[in-house]
């Protein structure tokens, strides 16, 4: 349980709290506003700078000797930044955790506030030109969706009931997205995206340059090693290359370090071997996002 | 440290030919974005000669964003309509 879980979470995961979802939060900080702005100018954001800084060339920044340290601290200081939101052209309190099917499904039953809505999702649309709706948005970020024409999805209706966001939700799931839950910005959560990897500006920073946009799911994989058969289904389903096929006979083999817990190879294994085990079971993994 | 001592890579687009108003819309095209595997490239809105004028939500651009990603597959360059991408 990290720190999120401690302040917001009610002795519960944070994003199971149906308090963090209320425009309660909307009204203190005065989001609306806030986020109409972001996402009038929503494409910006990793062109623009910020401490002098801008995302383009960010691995080679990253690898410059002291400076790649300060860039890196002021990248992770603004995306965990807890102070009432300021600057909308930058990404502040922005933060996220990958999510299993199950908690995104409860997420959509009891804590989402309405109306749910499905946008497209930006990062796809940024990085390779397609309009695909996947992100599902919540309470007054459905509002601002309403205004802004791009990014309503053209053929399908995007004003969702509980039960139409689930089944969309678990479609892209099974399709192999992985869920993620968003504070935007902290501490108001109104977005369940369904993201792929290296499209998802959230996922990238993470993955391949250490920057924590992102944290580790609850969970980690596990799998039944009499039922596995090594047929490496689940191996081209891993975005984050955890899984591999080793042995004789051949089974798959986890890398735990790897694992973010998202639990899309279990969608894919024809024998059913796979299962998410809490995070706070696995020795050594407790506590580590 | 070895990445230190290497040739980063640099990626330019020509804006003349591609975005800006001039040349073809980067929003219909997008064959860059689609060919290339690690999704190097960013598609934006330009921010305008200055950061604080503003904006014209009318021009897009692509800027090559993640370089030290990219694989030097050269597809991007061989898949541009314009010839707008070098890739140094």
């Amino acid at each position: 349980m990290c720190d999120y879980c401690m302040t917001h979470g009610a002795g519960g995961k944070w994003y199971l709290n149906a308090q963090n979802y209320s425009n309660e939060i909307v009204e203190k900080y005065n989001l609306r506003d806030f986020l109409m702005e972001q996402y009038t100018n929503f494409e910006q954001i990793s062109v623009r700078k910020t401490h002098g800084f801008n995302a383009v060339g960010l691995g080679y920044k990253l690898r410059m000797p002291l400076i790649g340290r300060i860039v890196k601290r002021a990248a992770e200081k603004m995306l965990h930044s807890r102070k009432p939101p300021t600057n909308p052209f930058k990404a502040e309190g922005h933060m996220g955790q990958v999510v299993p099917l199950e908690d995104a499904i409860t997420i959509l039953e009891k804590c989402a506030a309405e109306p749910i809505i499905e946008k497209n999702c930006m990062c796809r649309y940024m990085s390779r030109g397609i309009k695909e709706s996947c992100c599902i948005n919540f309470g007054v970020m459905s509002e601002i969706i309403d205004q802004l024409p791009r990014f309503i999805p053209e053929k399908d209706k995007y004003h969702l009931t509980r039960k139409q966001a689930i089944e969309r939700f678990i479609r892209h799931n099974k399709k192999g997205y992985i869920g993620t839950i968003w504070f935007g910005p902290f501490p108001y959560v109104n977005n369940l995206c369904s993201c792929e990897s290296p499209e998802c500006a959230g996922i990238r920073p993470r993955k391949d340059f250490g920057i924590m946009s992102i944290y580790k799911a609850e969970y980690l994989i596990q799998v039944d090693p009499l039922a596995c058969t090594g047929c490496g289904a689940c191996v081209s389903a891993c975005k984050f290359g955890a899984l591999k096929i080793t042995g004789n006979p051949a089974k798959v083999s986890i890398d735990l370090n790897e694992c973010y817990g998202c639990g899309v190879c279990r969608h894919v294994c024809p024998q059913v071997a796979l299962d998410l085990v809490p995070r706070d079971e696995v020795p050594g993994f407790a506590g580590v996002y | 440290m070895p990445g230190l001592f290497k040739k980063n890579t640099k990626i330019t687009v020509d804006y003349s030919l591609c975005g800006d108003g001039e040349g073809i819309d980067p929003r219909t095209c997008c064959k860059c974005l689609q060919s290339c595997e690690p999704a190097v490239f960013l598609l934006h809105e330009t921010l305008g000669a200055d950061e604080d004028n503003p904006l014209d939500p009318q021009l897009w651009r692509i800027t090559p964003l993640w370089l030290s990603l990219c694989s030097r597959c050269m597809k991007c360059v061989d898949i541009c309509p314009v010839q707008a991408i070098t890739v140094l």
